[in-house]
C-alpha cells in the first residue's frame, strides 16, 4: 500500500508545481495518472521513490510485514533500503547498454546484495536462474546474453519490467512505460504490467488515455498540480477535455479516436 | 571602366594588409630573438647534410647492444601508462560532475589542468633530483603526464553518461560504489582502452627523450653515443628508435580497431 | 529448470579474474626487470619531502636579477611562433600535395605522403641534436626542430582535413571552366580555412609546451634557464621558473581556446 499525503513543492519563483497532492493505493490496484503537460504527473512519481523531495507533505509506503515508512523522512540508507523493494520502469534509457539483458536484469537486486561481493564477485548463479524466470516472463529469456543497447525499444522496456519483477517488490512505479513505443509493442507492455498489479500496487504515469482505460483499475487526473480527478479509468470526452484542454489533439491517438473511446 | 574593376579588385585585400605586416613584424622580432637567420640557417643545412652523412652507415655491430635498451624503453612506457591510466581513472571519477560534488570537481580538474601545463621532461627532472637517475623517476613522470591527457577526456566521457541511468539504478537501491562498477565502468571501459593506447604512442616517445635526460634506456644510448662523438651508433640507436616507434603504433592501431569492432567484449 | 543458453555469471567471474590475474603478473614481471618499486614512491617520500623543503619559497628575483629570464620567456613564445608559422605554411603546402583531391599525380602524392610520415616518425631527440650541432645550441635549433615536429604533427591531419572536404562546391567550379588552382583557393580554401586556422592556434599551444622541453637539450628559452638553475642547484630558482612556465602555459592556453572558439563559432554563423 502507498499513501500521498498532501505533496506540495513550489519552483524557486514561487510558482506551485505540487499543491496538495492526495491518493491511496493498494494491492490490487493499477493506477493510470493522466494530466496535460506540465501538471505535475511525474512529479509526483518522482516522489513516489524519493528521486524528488517535496516541500511538505508525506509518501507513506507499507507493506504487509512492517508498519509503513515515510518517504520523505528516511535516511538516505533506509531510502535505499525502501528502494530495493520498489520497482521502476521508466520511459527511456535506463538500461546499462553494454551489459547484457541478463546481468541488466540481475542489477535490480544490487541494494540487495552486499556492496563488496557485488563489486567483486558479481552475481551468483543461483541469481542467474531467478533473472532467467523473470525474463522468461516477459519471454526475453531468449536474448539473456544480448547487450541491451542491441534491443528494440520494446525489448528493452521488457527487460526493465523483469528488472522489476527480480526485485520481488512490494511496490511498482512506472514513468510513461510506453510513450516511446509503437501501439502493438505498447499493448504488450501493458498486457504485463497489468497482472502485477494482483501482487503490488502498480503506479504509472501515461500519455495513452486509452491505455489506461483498457488496462487500469483506476485513474488519477493531476492537472496545475492538483488532483482533479480519481476514479473510474474510462473518461468521457468532457471529462478528457476537461483535463487535457487544447492539448488533447496531440495527445497519439494512434488506434483510437475519442468517439470509439467513450463507446468502448 | 578598366581603372574601375582594376580598383574593385584589389581594395578587397586592403582589410589585410594591416594583420599581415603585424604578422611579419612579429615574425622578424620573433626571429632576433631567437638569433634567427638565413646566413645560419644556410650553414646549418650545410652542415647538416653534411653531419648526417658522416653518421652514415649505421654501426650494425652495435645493434645487439641497443636491442635491451629499447626492450626498456617500452617497458617504460609501458609501465607508465598502465600505473597513469590507473592514476587517471581516480582523477577522472574526481572531476566528474555527475559522480562528486562541485567543490571537489573543481578542485580536480584545475589539478589536471595543471598537471598539463607542465611538460613531461620538468616533471621528470624534479623526480631525477627527489630519487636519482633510473627507470622510476620516468615510470612516475609519464605516469603523471598522462594525467593531464587522460583525466580530461575520461572526465568528459563519464559527464557524458546518460544520467537517467545512473537514476535508475539510484531507484533499485544501488548505492554509489555499486552505481559506478555496474552503470560507470561498463560505458567507459571502451575509451579507456582506446585512450590508453593513444597515450602508450606519445609515451613511446616521450620515453625515448626523457630516456636521454636520465631515465635510461634507448634515449640515453642515443645520447650518450652523440656525446662520445660516435655517430655511427648514433645511427644505430635512431634506426631502432624509428622501428620501435613504428611497431608500437601499428600494434597500437590494430588494438583500437578490434576494440571498435569487438565491442561488447568487457 | 530452464532450457535457455546463457552464460553463467561464475564463468564470466572466472574469465575475468583470470584476464586481471594474467595482466597483472605482466606488470609485475615488467616492475620487477625494470627494478621498479611503485610503492617506493610512498615510502621513499622522503625524498620528495626533502627536495620540495629545498624548492620553498620559490625565488621570484630571477625575474629581475638580470634580463636573461624575461628574455628567455620572450625567446619561448617567440620559438612557439616561429615554429608553428613555418611549420605550419610547410605543412599545408604539403598537405596539398598529399590530398588525393588536389593532387592528382599519384607520384608526387606519393612521394608526400611519404615525406610526411617521415617528419612523423623521426625521433625528435634525433632531431634536436643534430640541429644543435649544425647551428649550435641556443634558440634557432629549437625553432628549427618545432618546425620539424609540426610537419610532423599536422601535415597528416591537414591532408585529412583537405580530402575531407565537400566535392560539390569543387565540381562546380570545375565544370564552368576553371583551373585546378582556382578550383583550390575558391571552394577547398574557404572550406578548410577556419579549421586550418584552429589547428595552427593549437599548435601554438602544444609548442609551446615543447619549446619549454626543448630548452633543456640547449635549445634556448626558459627551458634552458630551468636546467641551468637545476645543474647548480638553485632550486629556489627553479620553483620560481616552474611557476612563471606555468603560468605562461595556462595564459596560452587561454589565449588559443579563446581564439579558436571564435573562429569556429564564427564560422557557425557564416
Amino acid at each position: 500500500m502507498i499513501e500521498v499525503k498532501n505533496l506540495t513543492k513550489s519552483l524557486p519563483n514561487g510558482r506551485k508545481v505540487l499543491d496538495g497532492i492526495s491518493f491511496k493505493v493498494n494491492k490490487g490496484e493499477f493506477v493510470g495518472i493522466l494530466g496535460p503537460s506540465g501538471a505535475g504527473k511525474t512529479l509526483t512519481l518522482r516522489c513516489l521513490n524519493g528521486l524528488l523531495k517535496p516541500d511538505s507533505g508525506s509518501v507513506i509506503i507499507q507493506d504487509d510485514s512492517n508498519s509503513g515508512y515515510d518517504i520523505c523522512k528516511v535516511s538516505k540508507r533506509e531510502l535505499r533500503t525502501i528502494r530495493e523493494r520498489i520497482g521502476v520502469v521508466f520511459q527511456g534509457y535506463h538500461l546499462v547498454k553494454r551489459l547484457s539483458a541478463l546481468e541488466n536484469v540481475m542489477i535490480g537486486r544490487l541494494g540487495q546484495i552486499n556492496t563488496l561481493r557485488s563489486i567483486f564477485y558479481g552475481f551468483t548463479d543461483a541469481e542467474a536462474d531467478e533473472a532467467i524466470k523473470a525474463l522468461e516472463k516477459v519471454k526475453m529469456a531468449h536474448m539473456a546474453d544480448t547487450p541491451t543497447g542491441n534491443l528494440s525499444g520494446g525489448e528493452m522496456q521488457r527487460v526493465a519490467i523483469a528488472r522489476a519483477i527480480f526485485q520481488s517488490p512490494t511496490l511498482l512505479l512506472a514513468d510513461e512505460p510506453i510513450s516511446n513505443l509503437d501501439p502493438s509493442n505498447a499493448k504488450s507492455i501493458m498486457k504485463m504490467i497489468r497482472p502485477l498489479s494482483e501482487i503490488m500496487p502498480v503506479v504509472g504515469v501515461f500519455h495513452q488515455p486509452e491505455m489506461t482505460a483498457k488496462y487500469c483499475t483506476r485513474v488519477i487526473a493531476i492537472k496545475e498540480g492538483k488532483v482533479i480527478y480519481d476514479g473510474d479509468p474510462k473518461l468521457t470526452e468532457a471529462q478528457l477535455v476537461e483535463i487535457y484542454g487544447e492539448e488533447l489533439e496531440q495527445i497519439e491517438h494512434q488506434e483510437h479516436t475519442i468517439p470509439a473511446l467513450i463507446t468502448n | 571602366m578598366m581603372a574601375k574593376v582594376k580598383k574593385y579588385s584589389f581594395k578587397r585585400y586592403r582589410k589585410y594588409i594591416i594583420p599581415v605586416l603585424v604578422l611579419l613584424a612579429v615574425a622578424e622580432g620573433a626571429g632576433l630573438a631567437c638569433g634567427a637567420s638565413l646566413a645560419r640557417l644556410q650553414e646549418g643545412l650545410f652542415k647538416g647534410v653534411a653531419f648526417f652523412g658522416y653518421m652514415f652507415p649505421p654501426d650494425w655491430s652495435a645493434f645487439s647492444e641497443m636491442l635491451q635498451p629499447a626492450f626498456q624503453s617500452i617497458i617504460i612506457a609501458f609501465l607508465g601508462t598502465v600505473f597513469g591510466t590507473l592514476l587517471s581513472v581516480v582523477f577522472a571519477m574526481l572531476a566528474a560532475s555527475n559522480l562528486s560534488n562541485s567543490w571537489v570537481r573543481n578542485i580536480t580538474r584545475f589539478l589536471i589542468g595543471l598537471e598539463r601545463s607542465v611538460p613531461e621532461i620538468v616533471i621528470l627532472l624534479l623526480l631525477i633530483a627527489a630519487f636519482g637517475l633510473g627507470a622510476m623517476p620516468g615510470i612516475i613522470a609519464l605516469a603523471l603526464g598522462c594525467v593531464g591527457m587522460l583525466g580530461k577526456l575520461l572526465a568528459d566521457v563519464i559527464e557524458e553518461i546518460d544520467y537517467k541511468m545512473i537514476e535508475s539504478m539510484e531507484s533499485v537501491g544501488a548505492n554509489k560504489m555499486q552505481v559506478i562498477v555496474f552503470g560507470v565502468l561498463p560505458q567507459i571501459i571502451p575509451n579507456l582502452i582506446s585512450y590508453a593506447l593513444f597515450r602508450f604512442e606519445i609515451n613511446i616517445r616521450l620515453s625515448v627523450i626523457l630516456g636521454a635526460v636520465g631515465a635510461g634506456g634507448i634515449g640515453y644510448e642515443l645520447d650518450y653515443s652523440f656525446g662520445m662523438l660516435q655517430y655511427h651508433r648514433a645511427f644505430t640507436a635512431m634506426l631502432v628508435i624509428i622501428v620501435m616507434i613504428f611497431g608500437t603504433e601499428h600494434l597500437s592501431n590494430i588494438l583500437r580497431e578490434k576494440i571498435k569492432v569487438g565491442g561488447a567484449l568487457k | 529448470m530452464s532450457t535457455v543458453s546463457f552464460i553463467l555469471p561464475s564463468k564470466k567471474y572466472k574469465q575475468r579474474v583470470t584476464i586481471f590475474s594474467i595482466s597483472a603478473l605482466v606488470v609485475f614481471v615488467a616492475c620487477w626487470y625494470m627494478d621498479f618499486n611503485p610503492i617506493g614512491f610512498f615510502t621513499e617520500f622522503h625524498f620528495v619531502r626533502d627536495l620540495l623543503g629545498e624548492m620553498f619559497m620559490p625565488n621570484y628575483h630571477v625575474l629581475a636579477d638580470d634580463a636573461s629570464t624575461a628574455f628567455s620567456i620572450v625567446q619561448t613564445l617567440s620559438m612557439a611562433f616561429l615554429g608553428t608559422l613555418y611549420g605550419g605554411i610547410i605543412a599545408i603546402i604539403l598537405a596539398f600535395l598529399a590530398a588525393s583531391n588536389t593532387m592528382p599525380y599519384q607520384f608526387i602524392r606519393g612521394l608526400a605522403q611519404f615525406s610526411l610520415s617521415m617528419f612523423r616518425v623521426v625521433p625528435i631527440l634525433v632531431v634536436i641534436l643534430i640541429f644543435v650541432i649544425a647551428v649550435g645550441p641556443g634558440a634557432f635549433a629549437g625553432v628549427l626542430t618545432l618546425v620539424i615536429i609540426t610537419i610532423g604533427t599536422f601535415g597528416k591531419l591537414f591532408a585529412e582535413i583537405i580530402e575531407n572536404v565537400e566535392n560539390a562546391p569543387g565540381e562546380a567550379i570545375f565544370s564552368v571552366g576553371a583551373s585546378r588552382m582556382q578550383v583550390i583557393r575558391y571552394a577547398v580554401i574557404p572550406q578548410i580555412l577556419p579549421s586550418l586556422i584552429a589547428n595552427l592556434l593549437y599548435a601554438f599551444d602544444v609548442n609551446m609546451r615543447a619549446a619549454i622541453g626543448l630548452g633543456i637539450f640547449g635549445g634556448g628559452g626558459i627551458g634552458f634557464q630551468l636546467q641551468m638553475a637545476k645543474s647548480v642547484l638553485h632550486y629556489k630558482d627553479v620553483t620560481a621558473l616552474i611557476s612563471i612556465i606555468i603560468v605562461l602555459v595556462i595564459v596560452v592556453e587561454k589565449i588559443s581556446d579563446y581564439l579558436r572558439r571564435k573562429i569556429l563559432g564564427d564560422e557557425k554563423l557564416k
